[in-house]
C-alpha cells in the first residue's frame, strides 16, 4: 500500500494559508532571527492586555494558535472563512495598511458580532514588519452579553 | 431530497401510523421554521460602530422575566395535522413557515407527533443561536442513517457523523475544499464541465421545434452539477453530459433519484419503528437499497483512484493529484471514512446546485433588464469569449449578486435544524438543552426589514458601494453559518459563477413563450413545482 515516505506533491488542493507566500518564505530561512518577528498586543474581552510575538508572514490566527492565547472561541473554523470568530478590531492607521479585503472575507464580516469600521478577520491578516507593536482588540463575546442578560433571570 | 429531513423523523412516528402517505412532508416541517435574536454589544468607546450593524439588545425579555416553553405560542397539534394532511401543507412548508410566523410570532412551538420543535423566524435570534454553538454542533437526530451504516459496517460521513467523529473529519476536509484559494484552483476542471454544458445546450435546443428551447432545464443542470462536483471530489469525469451516459453513471443517477424522489420512502424508513418493519418492510428495504447504490458508486471511484496511485507508486512515479488523491495518500481518514464522505458530499452537492442554477436562469429570463446589466458587466470585464476563472469573479459583483439573490428568494434549504447543546434564553424564553430548533431561513429571507422590496429580484442589492459597505445579512444565510455550515459552499459558488458567466456569454436566456410562472414547492429541498422551460438565443 501507500507508504508514508512517498514523495507527494499535490498540485491541486494543496494547502494554502491566507499568508501562503510569506510563510513559505519565512520558514525557508531556517531558524528565525529576531527581525523576522513582530510584537503584537491583543486586548482580550475582559480588557486584559496580552503581549506576544509572531513570525512575519503568519496570520493572526496562527499567532493565537501557536502561542496558545486564551481567547475564548477564537478561530473556530481554522481559517476557512466559515465562522468570523477570529474577528479583530484594528487601530485606524494599521487598518488602512492592511492587505485588501476579499469578497469572501467581507461576506463573513457581515456576520461578525459587534462589527466596527476597523474590523477584519484575523485569519486573513498576515503579519508584516510595519505591524510591529500594533494593538488589536477582541470584540466583546456573544457569551459575555448572554451571561449578563441571563443574570438574575430565572424561569418562573 | 433533503439531507436534513431527519430532524423530525422521530416526531413523525406517531403521525406516520395515522397517515403514511404524507408522512415524509411532516419531517421537513421542522426544517422550515425560524429563530431568535441576538444580543447587542456595547462597543468600546473609541470604536466607531456602524449603526446599522447594531442589533437591538434583546435576549432579555421586556418584562424582565424569562418565560417557560409552556407560555410559548404555537399551532395546536390537531390544527397542524389538518394543515398538513387535509390541506396538503407539505409542499407548502416554506409558506406555512411564513404563515405561522405571522400568526404566532417569531418564535413558536409545534408538536409533530412525539417530536417537539421550537421554530425561530428572526434573524437576530438565528444569529444568537448559531454564534453560541458548541465545538460540534448537531443538526438533528440521524438515527436511521447511522443504523444503515452500522448494519453494513460503513462509516458515517460529515452529514451523519456527530461529536468528535464529525470534528475530526471536518478538520481534514475543510482544509481542502473550503478556503476560497484552495477551491479557485479547480477553475479549469469546472470550466471543462461548463464547456460540455454549453455544447449540450446547443445539441438539445437543436432538437426543439424552434431550435432554441430546452425543456425542463433542471434535468440538464442536474447532470452539470453531478459532473462538476464529481470532477472535484473524484478527480474524474462521469460522462453525464454526453448524449450516451455510461452505464455506471446511469446506475448512480438511478440510486440518487431513488434517494431523492422517494425520500418519502426514506423518511418512512427512518420513522417506522423497528418492530413494525416486519409488517411494513418496504420503506426500510428501499432506504437501504438506495444507500447501497450511492455507496457502491463512490466505492468504485475511490477504489479506482487507489489502484491508480498504487500503480504510480509501483512504477516509482511521484503521486500527484487533487482532493481524493490527497485523502488517500495522507491517510488522515480511513478508506471507509473516505467512502462515506465522498458518498455524502456527492449526495449533498448535486440537487442543491442544480436547483440554484435552475432558479437563477429562470429569474434572469424573467428579468431581461437585469440579465442585460449582468451581461454588460461580464462583457465589460471579460469580453465575450474569455472563459472566467475564480479570480475574475471579484470583478463581477453582479454575478455574485445573482447567486445570492437567487438563494435569498429560493433558499434550497428553506429551513435548517439545530439541537440545543445547553440551556439558553432566546426571544425571552428559556429553551432547555436538547430541544430541537428549526431555523426558518425562508421567512427571514422575505422580510422587508432585512431586504426592502423583499419580493423583488434585485441582484444589485448585494453589490457593495465600497469595501467598507457592510450589510447585516443574517436574514439570508443559504449555506448556514459557522463550523457546521455547508462544506461545499465555495465549490458550489465556483460551479454556479463559472456556469452563469459562460451561459450569458453564449446566450440570451428567455422564458419559453408558452410556459406559465413556475412556483416553488418543498420536496425535501425547495424545488421548482413545474418544469422550467427556457429558450437559449444566440448572442449576435
Ligand atoms: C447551492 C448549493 C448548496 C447549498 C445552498 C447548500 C446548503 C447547505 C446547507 C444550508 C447546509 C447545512 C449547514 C448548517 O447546518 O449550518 C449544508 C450542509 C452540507 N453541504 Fe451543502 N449546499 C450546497 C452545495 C453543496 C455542495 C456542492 C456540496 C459538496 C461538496 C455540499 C456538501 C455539504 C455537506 C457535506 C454538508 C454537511 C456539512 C456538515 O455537517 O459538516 N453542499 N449545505
Ligand atoms: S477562523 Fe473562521 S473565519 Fe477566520
Amino acid at each position: 500500500m501507500i507508504s508514508k515516505q512517498t514523495p507527494l506533491r499535490t498540485l491541486r488542493g494543496q494547502r494554502h494559508t491566507a499568508c501562503g507566500f510569506s510563510r513559505a518564505f519565512s520558514s525557508s530561512t531556517g531558524t528565525l532571527r529576531s527581525e523576522d518577528k513582530v510584537t503584537v498586543h491583543f486586548i482580550n474581552r475582559d480588557g486584559e492586555k496580552i503581549t506576544t510575538e509572531g513570525k512575519i508572514g503568519d496570520s493572526l490566527l496562527d499567532v493565537v494558535v501557536n502561542k496558545n492565547l486564551d481567547i475564548d472561541g477564537f478561530g473556530a473554523c481554522e481559517g476557512t472563512l466559515a465562522c468570523s470568530t477570529c474577528h479583530l478590531i484594528f487601530d485606524e492607521n494599521i487598518f488602512k495598511q492592511l492587505d485588501p479585503v476579499t469578497d469572501e472575507e467581507m461576506d463573513m464580516l457581515d456576520l461578525a458580532y459587534g462589527l466596527t469600521e476597523t474590523s477584519r478577520l484575523g485569519c486573513q491578516i498576515c503579519l508584516s514588519k510595519s505591524m510591529n507593536g500594533m494593538t488589536v482588540s477582541v470584540p466583546e463575546g456573544v457569551a459575555d452579553v448572554r451571561q449578563a442578560a441571563d443574570m438574575g433571570l430565572t424561569p418562573s | 431530497m433533503s439531507i436534513f429531513t431527519n430532524i423530525l423523523q422521530n416526531s413523525c412516528r406517531k403521525t406516520l401510523l395515522l397517515e403514511p402517505e404524507s408522512f415524509h412532508m411532516l419531517c421537513n416541517v421542522a426544517n422550515f421554521h425560524r429563530l431568535p435574536k441576538l444580543s447587542s454589544q456595547a462597543p468600546a468607546a473609541e470604536e466607531k460602530v456602524l449603526p446599522e450593524m447594531l442589533m437591538q439588545p434583546q435576549a432579555r425579555p421586556k418584562e424582565g422575566r424569562v418565560k417557560s416553553l409552556k407560555e410559548m405560542p404555537g399551532p395546536k397539534t390537531f390544527t397542524n395535522l389538518v394543515e398538513f394532511f387535509w390541506r396538503d401543507g407539505f409542499s407548502r412548508i416554506h409558506e406555512i413557515q411564513q404563515q405561522h410566523t405571522k400568526q404566532y410570532g417569531k418564535i413558536f412551538k409545534s408538536h409533530f407527533g412525539p417530536q417537539f420543535v421550537v421554530s425561530i423566524a428572526d434573524k437576530d435570534m438565528v444569529a444568537q443561536v448559531l454564534r453560541a454553538e458548541s465545538e460540534a454542533p448537531q443538526r438533528a437526530n440521524m438515527e436511521s442513517w447511522k443504523e444503515y451504516r452500522d448494519l453494513r459496517g460503513r462509516a458515517t460521513g460529515l452529514i451523519s457523523a456527530e461529536g468528535q467523529d464529525w470534528l475530526k473529519m471536518r478538520s481534514v476536509l475543510r482544509q481542502k475544499i473550503m478556503k476560497p484559494k484552495d477551491v479557485a484552483v479547480f477553475s479549469s476542471d469546472v470550466n471543462a464541465v461548463v464547456t460540455d454544458l454549453i455544447k449540450r445546450i446547443h445539441s438539445l435546443r437543436s432538437q426543439a421545434a424552434d431550435g432554441k428551447t430546452v425543456n425542463n432545464i433542471n434535468d440538464l443542470y442536474f447532470k452539470y452539477a453531478m459532473e462538476g462536483v464529481a470532477s472535484i471530489l473524484y478527480e474524474a469525469r462521469l460522462g453525464c453530459l454526453q448524449s450516451e451516459i455510461p452505464q455506471q453513471s446511469l446506475e448512480y443517477i438511478a440510486a440518487l433519484h431513488l434517494m431523492f424522489s422517494m425520500f418519502k420512502t426514506t423518511m418512512y424508513a427512518g420513522a417506522i419503528p423497528k418492530w413494525l418493519r416486519i409488517i411494513i418492510p418496504k420503506p426500510w428495504i428501499e432506504f437501504c437499497n438506495s444507500w447501497d447504490g450511492l455507496f457502491k458508486f463512490s466505492q468504485i471511484h475511490v477504489d479506482k483512484k487507489l489502484s491508480e496511485i498504487q500503480a504510480q507508486l509501483d512504477a516509482g512515479e511521484e503521486v500527484e493529484g487533487g482532493l481524493l488523491t490527497h485523502l488517500l495518500v495522507s491517510k488522515e481518514m480511513t478508506v471507509e471514512e473516505i467512502y462515506a464522505n465522498m458518498t455524502e458530499m456527492l449526495l449533498a452537492g448535486v440537487d442543491t446546485t442544480s436547483f440554484t442554477l435552475s432558479w437563477s436562469s429562470y429569474l434572469l429570463a424573467r428579468h431581461p433588464q437585469v440579465q442585460q446589466a449582468v451581461y454588460d458587466e461580464v462583457v465589460r470585464n471579460l469580453g465575450r469569449y474569455q472563459a472566467p476563472i475564480a479570480e475574475d469573479i471579484s470583478q463581477l459583483p453582479l454575478i455574485r449578486g445573482v447567486v445570492k439573490e437567487t438563494l435569498r428568494l429560493f433558499p434550497v434549504l428553506p429551513g435548517n435544524g439545530r439541537v440545543m447543546h445547553e440551556d439558553m434564553v432566546v426571544g425571552g424564553y428559556l429553551i432547555p438543552k436538547g430541544t430541537q430548533l428549526a431555523l426558518c431561513h425562508y421567512s427571514t429571507s422575505y422580510e422587508d426589514e432585512c431586504f426592502p422590496a423583499a419580493l423583488e429580484f434585485r441582484p444589485e442589492r448585494w453589490v457593495r458601494k465600497d469595501n467598507m459597505d457592510r450589510v447585516d445579512n443574517f436574514g439570508s444565510i443559504p449555506f448556514g453559518y459557522g463550523i457546521r455550515s455547508c462544506i461545499g459552499k465555495r465549490v458550489a459558488e465556483l460551479e454556479l459563477h463559472l456556469a452563469l458567466v459562460q451561459m450569458l456569454q453564449n446566450f440570451r436566456i428567455d422564458v419559453s413563450p408558452h410556459s406559465k410562472p413556475v412556483h416553488a414547492k418543498t420536496h425535501g429541498l425547495l424545488s421548482p413545482a413545474a418544469p422550467i422551460n427556457l429558450r437559449f438565443v444566440d448572442r449576435e
